[in-house]
Formats: structure tokens, C-alpha cells, sequence
């Protein structure tokens, strides 16, 4: 695989709108950076207005893989970095058993790469071909001993397995760290990345996404959807609604053959819009046919 | 605002010494006006402007934005300080307003401080203090200062108090830290290490180590009301919170009267007396009145996503006095005790023979309350261990 070369902001742009994703100038700047700099960008926003999509479009435009990383609570070493085939150990330690292998050849032969799992910290670490894009998701999940390991790991990028040695990166990942900031991430952390805060697209950028995403969409559905989740996004809702919960919204009206905005269609939809009864009844309480914007 | 910055284009790597010298002091200005950057933070300014990003000002304005700024709130200050430092005004004028800047901001936490000490000093007439010495002769003085009211306090006695705070705060951490669950579960097994134990007996597994499932660190939240009423009281529990960030690594605080504050940058700091200067500043309505349902519900619309979780020990120092409508406390606090492990409502004036909490503000709180305690005195605060260990 070719590594891709990129030498100004423009390229960025229009490489990522080859694939159809729409990226601002603000946002092309700061994956220009991530490319040029080699430091790992932090993005936070509200959920669904596309943090993650970011990574793979970059994977995409790189034509390199995507590295997933899903942090969660509790999430350790072992899930993230590497783990032992046990099951397989186990067999080989039967295999062996009457061979002339002493103990501690055995240990050394069943503690060896071949035994190796690589998670995806590893793996990123290890490519061969071309750095890899790390996403690592929802970081602010994690706990913050692991943030501390990851601060480690991003400053060296290098591994230290202790019954292999140390694993050195022959090519740097471009990392992006995602969080919905439901804890604050620790000062040295966020010292190390560049910083990206995605709000909530515009009116004309939210319909120009949904018609790249959704090609072949009714001009009057797409300017309606985007204009009715607008107005609800200024309610108070327990969890405002994102790009993604406009995207499945518009799938979720055409599959019931709605080619605009009607009160009924969208009191039948709106599930894919809210997700809490609170919020279905504070947006029904402000009157349905009211927030539906106009042909027009 | 799409003007070019560099007057000519200059060659990649080769950067005019002026223009390194102005984003270095474009650094020294912004971190002057609060923004947290540091040397990492001026270098990489430099690298973004030799990659070439400088020509455009919107560009190296996006550029620097990912640079300098570290959370969402940073990102608007620093639209606005880029402005005024790059595009405003001249060098020589700059500076002047620089320097008019920070004489400000001095000159303001001078006065905010003076008038917080001077609130505490009015505040404790010398024979008052004098009585409720002698009320509790007879006790060793350890005791006599664990059980005195804090408002009632002296300037010697007070000082006494915080070593006295300091050295107890300790050792209920440790108490906190060490205590262990009986558990009638079976532990995990880790395969890792039962695996080479067992490699001389051919793989079967008769010597077995276990590994116990990691315990999920609860998280805290404070909120201190510092208003009029409970400026006698304030400052202490200040110092309570940051004792208690010695257990709770993920430890959210805020202060709150007529508006909530969030402080939680500065509790993760070790204290000092320029912290509290800064506190006093930030919490524009120190001593003033108590709006405490508009507040909360201030904290549910800006805070509670980033500081709540089912994982949450909310922990609120208050005494209820309320001035709002209590109708928004009732909901707004019925929304936090949803989201929390756990409500605990510390009252100084609960400390007090024959308080009831008839005040309208308590009385809408309650119903939402899981534990109910007094906060009028140290001893009283390190009875909270017990609710602190048991979640």
C-alpha cells in the first residue's frame, strides 16, 4: 500500500468530499495538523454529531485501516493491549508434556509470539505497511488509571510485553481520541493532543449531509427533518437528538413512503428521534404541527 | 478577516524571527488571560506556523485554536483573544492593553479578597468566641475544637482546627482506602498466572491463582453553597473538599448562591491562598443571596451530563435557605437524585438543639434527600465516613 501524501488544507477537503462526508474548513486545518504534526487529535462533542465517522473517513481518505478501540468502564491492559491464547497454551503444554524440554523452555516456547494476541493498542503499534488511523472511542468512559497508561503510550509509542520485550512503532498511528465528556479528562492528556469541539452542523450543512448520506431523498423531506430537529435541539431535551438521530429518522419516514412532513408520520416516527418519554412529551406538549417548518 | 498575516510568503521553515517572537508573545498573552499553555503549546504554534498555515489568518486561527485550547469553553476565549491580539490593534497598543489587563485583574482579586477576609472577621465578635470557649471547658482541646461550632470560632482557634482537620482527613482516607467488603463470590480465575504455575504438572491445573474484579471507584460531586448565610461556614468546607479529593480522584465541586460556579480545575489543585483569591473571584456572588433551585437547575442543563452518573455521590453543603421558588428546587433536585447513587445534604444548622428543617427550601428537598446530617462542626463532617465507605 502507497502511503498517501498531502500537502495542503485543499486536499484535505476535497479528498474527504470524494467520499462524501462534508468537512469545514476549521476541520480539514486541524486534520491537516494531525497529518503533519503527528499528535493525537482529542474531539469532543454531544453524542451523534459525528466524532466517530471522523476516524473513518480519515482510514478512508488514507486508504489505511481503521484501529477500533471502545473504551469502557473497567476497560485494562489486557483488552486494550495484548492477551495470551490460553486454550491454546493449554493444548501446547500437553503436547510437550513428554518432551525433552526442560521447564523453563517450555514456559519460553508457550509465552512466544505464536501465543500472542494482539488487541488494539498492539496492533497499531505493530503495522507493517503504513501507520494505521488508532481510533480510540468514548476515552472519557475509561478510568483514569488507564488514561494514564494511554498518556504513556502516546508520548513513546512503544509497547513493553515483558515476556517479549519492548515493541517500538515503526510507523506512527494517527491517533483521535473521542469523548462525550462525561468526565473531565485529566491536564496532561489533553496538553498532548490537538483539540476539537464539533458542535451541531448548521441548517445547510446538516441537509447537504443528509443528502450525501441519504442520496436520492426528497428535497422538501430533507429541508423539513433538518428544519424540525433544529427547532426541537433548542428544547430542553434530556438528549438532544445528533446528526445520526437525523439520519435514522429520514430512513425511518421514507421506509413508511413519507415524501414530506405530516403531523401523523412524524407522532408515529419520533422514537427515532427520542429516546425518553420525558422528552417525547415535552416535544408533543410543544405542539407537533408547530415545529414542522413550512414547504417553503 | 481572510488577511494575510505575513506581509510575504514566507518558505517553509524559515520563519521571520518577528513573527516567532509575536507568537511566543501571543502565548505569554494568553496565558495571561487564563488559557493553559505552556512551552509544548508555544513550540507547536511555531511548527503550525512553519507548515506554512500562517498566510491566512482564518486558517492559523483554526490552526492555533487546536493548539492552545483544551476543552470547549477554551474555544470562544480564544476566537476572542486572537482577535484582539492579531487583528485589532497595533504592537505598541498591545501592549498597553495588555498591561491595563492584567493591572486589572489584580487590582480585582486585591479587592475580592480583601472583602471575603473582611466578611470573616465582622463575623466574630471577640466575646462571643470567648463564651463558647468556655462553654466546653473540661475537654482536651482536640476534643473541645472537634465539637465547637465553626462559626464560633477564633482566628487562634481556627488555625488549630485546620492542623487538627488536616492530620483526622488523613486518617479517614486511609480508613477508606483500607476497609474491605466480606465477599461470598468466587473470584476470577487468572488464567495468566495459573497457566505458568502449573506448566510442570504436564497443564493440569492444581495450582490456582485467582484475580478479584475490579472495584468501581465512585464518583463525587460537591456543591457548597456560599451564600450570605453560610459565609461563617463557607471557607471550612472549603477545605473539606479539597481533604476530601484525597479519596474521590473524580471529585466535581461547585459553588453555588445566586449562580453555580464550577471549581473543580481549581480543587484538583493543591490549595493555596491564591487559589482561594481566585475562588473569591470566580464566585462573583460569594456571600450574597440563595437562589438554590435556579442554580441546580443551571447544573442540570450545563454540568449534570459531564458530572452525573448512576456511579455519583452527590454531596450538597447548604442550609437550605432558599430565596428562589421552591417549586424549581423541588424539580431540579428530583433530576439529580434520579441520575446519583446517592444524595447526602450536609446542614450546619442541623448542628443546632431544636432545628427543624421547617425552612420552605429544605422542606422541598427532602423528599429527595438519602442522608440528612449536621456540618456545623469537624466532628460532624467526619461522621460522613460512614456513608463514604458504604458505596
Amino acid at each position: 500500500m502507497k502511503e498517501v501524501v498531502i500537502n495542503d488544507i485543499q486536499e484535505v477537503i476535497q479528498g474527504f468530499e470524494q467520499n462524501g462526508y462534508i468537512i469545514d474548513e476549521e476541520l480539514a486545518t486541524i486534520v491537516f495538523l494531525l497529518l503533519k504534526m503527528q499528535k493525537p487529535l482529542l474531539i469532543e462533542g454531544n453524542t451523534g454529531v459525528g466524532k466517530t465517522e471522523l476516524a473513518n473517513q480519515l482510514a478512508t481518505f488514507l486508504d489505511t485501516e481503521l484501529i477500533r478501540l471502545q473504551c469502557y468502564e473497567g476497560l485494562d491492559v489486557n483488552t486494550a493491549l495484548y492477551e495470551w491464547n490460553y486454550q491454546k497454551q493449554l493444548l501446547a503444554i500437553k503436547i510437550q508434556e513428554n518432551s525433552n524440554k526442560t521447564e523453563s523452555e517450555k514456559e519460553k516456547y508457550i509465552f512466544g509470539p505464536e501465543f500472542l494476541m494482539e488487541r488494539p493498542l498492539l496492533r497499531s503499534i505493530r503495522a507493517k505497511d503504513k501507520p494505521p488511523v488508532l481510533l480510540i472511542d468514548e476515552i472519557d468512559r475509561s478510568d483514569e488509571e488507564f488514561e494514564a497508561f494511554l498518556l504513556e503510550l502516546l508520548s513513546a509509542f512503544q509497547i513493553t510485553v515483558p515476556e517479549l520485550g519492548t515493541v517500538k512503532a515503526q510507523h506512527i498511528p494517527y491517533v483521535i481520541l473521542t469523548s462525550n465528556r462525561t468526565r473531565e479528562l485529566g491536564d496532561a492528556l489533553k496538553r498532548r493532543c490537538l483539540y476539537y469541539w464539533v458542535d451541531y452542523p448548521t441548517l445547510e450543512k446538516e441537509i447537504q449531509i443528509v443528502h450525501k448520506r441519504i442520496p436520492g431523498i426528497e428535497q422538501t423531506l430533507a429541508k423539513q427533518v433538518v428544519g424540525f430537529v433544529h427547532e426541537i435541539r433548542k428544547l430542553k431535551l434530556s438528549k438532544t437528538p445528533g446528526v445520526a438521530e437525523t439520519l435514522d429518522w429520514v430512513t425511518g419516514l421514507q421506509a413508511l413512503g413519507q415524501q414530506s412532513l405530516q403531523e401523523a408520520g412524524v407522532q408515529r416516527s419520533l422514537g427515532c428521534l427520542l429516546k425518553s418519554t420525558e422528552d417525547l412529551d415535552l416535544v408533543k406538549n410543544e405542539g407537533i404541527q408547530k415545529l414542522i417548518p413550512s414547504d417553503s | 478577516m481572510n488577511e494575510p498575516l505575513l506581509p510575504h510568503e514566507s518558505p517553509l521553515g524559515e520563519l521571520p524571527e518577528s513573527i516567532s517572537a509575536q507568537i511566543v508573545k501571543f502565548s505569554h498573552f494568553v496565558r495571561a488571560q487564563g488559557l493553559k499553555v505552556g512551552v509544548q503549546e508555544t513550540s507547536d504554534a511555531l511548527e503550525v506556523a512553519q507548515l506554512g498555515l500562517i498566510k491566512n489568518s482564518n486558517t492559523f486561527k483554526n490552526a492555533l485554536s487546536a493548539v492552545f485550547c483544551h476543552c470547549k469553553e477554551d474555544r470562544a476565549r480564544f476566537h476572542r483573544l486572537f482577535d484582539e491580539f492579531w487583528l485589532s490593534q497595533d504592537n505598541n497598543q498591545r501592549k498597553g492593553k495588555m498591561k491595563v489587563h492584567v493591572e486589572r485583574i489584580t487590582k480585582s482579586v486585591n479587592q475580592r479578597t480583601s472583602i471575603m477576609m473582611m466578611g470573616r472577621q465582622k463575623n466574630q465578635p471577640q466575646n462571643d468566641e470567648l463564651q463558647d470557649s468556655q462553654t466546653t471547658s473540661g475537654a482536651s482541646l482536640a476534643n473541645r475544637l472537634r465539637r465547637t461550632d465553626l462559626s464560633k470560632m477564633t482566628e487562634v482557634e481556627e488555625e488549630l482546627l485546620e492542623e487538627l482537620a488536616e492530620k483526622l482527613w488523613k486518617q479517614m482516607h486511609l480508613r477508606l482506602s483500607r476497609r474491605r467488603k466480606i465477599t461470598h463470590k468466587p473470584s476470577l480465575l487468572h488464567l495468566r498466572q495459573t497457566i505458568r504455575q502449573n506448566v510442570s504438572n504436564g497443564g493440569e491445573m492444581i495450582h490456582l491463582s485467582f484475580k478479584k474484579k475490579k472495584k468501581r471507584k465512585p464518583r463525587l460531586l460537591v456543591l457548597l453553597d456560599v451564600s450570605g448565610s453560610m459565609d461563617k461556614y463557607s471557607l471550612f468546607l472549603l477545605r473539606f473538599i479539597y481533604a476530601l479529593k484525597a479519596n474521590f480522584a473524580q471529585l466535581e465541586a461547585f459553588l453555588f448562591s445566586t449562580q453555580i460556579v464550577a471549581i473543580t480545575d481549581l480543587v484538583k489543585q493543591k490549595i493555596t491562598p491564591k487559589d482561594l483569591r481566585t475562588l473569591s473571584v470566580r464566585a462573583n456572588a460569594w456571600a450574597s443571596g440563595t437562589k438554590i433551585g435556579h442554580c441546580f437547575r443551571d447544573f442540570n442543563e450545563n454540568y449534570a451530563t459531564r458530572a452525573l452518573s448512576h456511579n455519583t455521590l452527590v454531596l450538597i453543603l447548604s442550609d437550605g435557605l432558599d430565596t428562589g421558588a421552591t417549586e424549581v428546587l423541588n424539580v431540579e433536585l428530583k433530576k439529580i437524585a434520579q441520575k446519583a447513587r446517592k444524595l447526602i445534604w450536609l446542614n450546619p444548622l442541623k448542628g443546632m438543639q431544636g432545628y427543624e428543617p421547617t425552612a420552605q427550601g429544605m422542606q422541598a428537598a427532602l423528599p429527595y434527600i438519602d442522608v440528612f446530617k449536621s456540618a456545623h462542626s469537624l466532628d460532624s463532617l467526619l461522621a460522613l465516613e460512614q456513608y463514604l465507605q458504604d458505596v
